[in-house]
């Protein structure tokens, strides 16, 4: 009896997360709209009721900022679910840590892609080149193409124990480079803007700080709710990979 | 046999090759603010809705496996003796 009820509260956080991850679809689906209000939303606010800034700023073309700094924080959230994640799977592997840790390197790749893409168009009017090997533009590139491996050898390696534990100590060691990122423009200067800043930024409009933070706010939802869907599908893989075990060790037909 | 025209001086030619580039006054850069900010938001929300779309229908797929494999499991359980 004491040992039954012993197991029934050492389960109690994986049954919880099980009960979590399947009755949790209203959630989900309020989130979503939630999200796709707030997208729509801002792109009004940025358009309509956000001045345009100074032309050497790039002018027209300085809105891509109220969505491509919040992407950079968007990834920068991925990386950390990531880290941790992969940090607790490697103390203690479970389905659930491993379902995490893969779901913040999927979001912080898509998260760096609308960085990598939106920055270079900006920066076309702004510095009158696509791409410059600045500090921060060369460290987040190195971040993307850590979380880039990251996928890649979990798509084409495979889903063994080894596999989890090798892309998880990636997971750990290339989350370094984030404060890298974050801290290049202050200790090795280069073209990228230092509008925000620890002691209020640069952002002279209150349009322009209330649509950055707008931006916060969007992308925030945006990344629980897709690093949600990315885990729940990872951990459905791991679901379906167990059952088919189970299915093989007992001789059953798949 | 009639002769082939002499391309030197035939007509056809036209009057005014570019052989040089003169900057012109007001004239508008090539890139536009505009159509970089529109490319910009059309790339980044693409990405965005391909990336949910791929994730929307692997969650299909698999849940559909999922639940064949459970299915498969009880009808396994039922049919062995006891």
């Amino acid at each position: 009896m004491q040992v039954a009820g012993f197991e029934a509260l050492v389960t109690l956080p994986r049954r919880f997360y099980e009960y979590r991850m399947q009755r949790s679809g209203l959630i989900f689906h309020l989130l979503l709209a939630l999200t796709s209000a707030l997208v729509f939303y801002l792109i009004y606010f940025i358009f309509l009721h956000t001045p345009t800034a100074q032309p050497e700023s790039g002018g027209f073309a300085q809105k891509i900022f109220y969505f491509h700094v919040p992407s950079a924080y968007a990834m920068y959230l991925s990386g950390v679910v990531c880290f941790a994640a992969s940090a607790a799977f490697l103390v203690r592997p479970t389905d659930a840590r491993n379902a995490w840790a893969q779901a913040g390197a999927e979001c912080a790749v898509l998260f760096s892609l609308l960085v990598l893409t939106s920055g270079p168009l900006w920066a076309k009017k702004a510095w009158g080149v696509y791409w410059t090997w600045d500090p921060r533009l060369t460290t987040l590139l190195l971040s993307a193409l850590i979380y880039a491996a990251i996928v890649v050898v979990r798509t084409f390696v495979g889903d063994g124990e080894p596999e989890r534990r090798f892309v998880a100590a990636i997971g750990v060691l290339g989350t370094v480079n984030l404060p890298i990122i974050h801290y290049s423009v202050q200790k090795w200067g280069g073209n990228h803007p230092t509008v925000i800043t620890g002691r209020g930024g640069g952002l002279r409009s209150v349009e322009m700080r209330e649509a950055l933070w707008l931006g916060f706010a969007t992308m925030t939802l945006l990344t629980i709710m897709l690093l949600w869907a990315r885990a729940r599908s990872a951990w459905l893989r791991s679901r379906v990979d167990s059952l088919e075990e189970r299915m093989l060790d007992a001789g059953l037909e798949l | 046999m009639q002769k082939p025209p002499d391309l030197r001086t035939s007509t056809s030619q036209p009057e005014a090759r570019s052989s040089e580039f003169v900057a012109v006054e007001g004239g508008q850069p090539s890139t536009s603010a505009e159509a970089l900010l529109v490319t910009a938001y059309i790339l980044m929300w693409a990405l965005v809705l391909v990336f949910v779309l791929l994730t929307w229908r692997r969650q299909q797929t698999l849940e559909a496996r999922l639940g064949q494999l459970e299915k498969a499991l009880s009808d396994a359980k039922q049919r062995a003796p006891d």
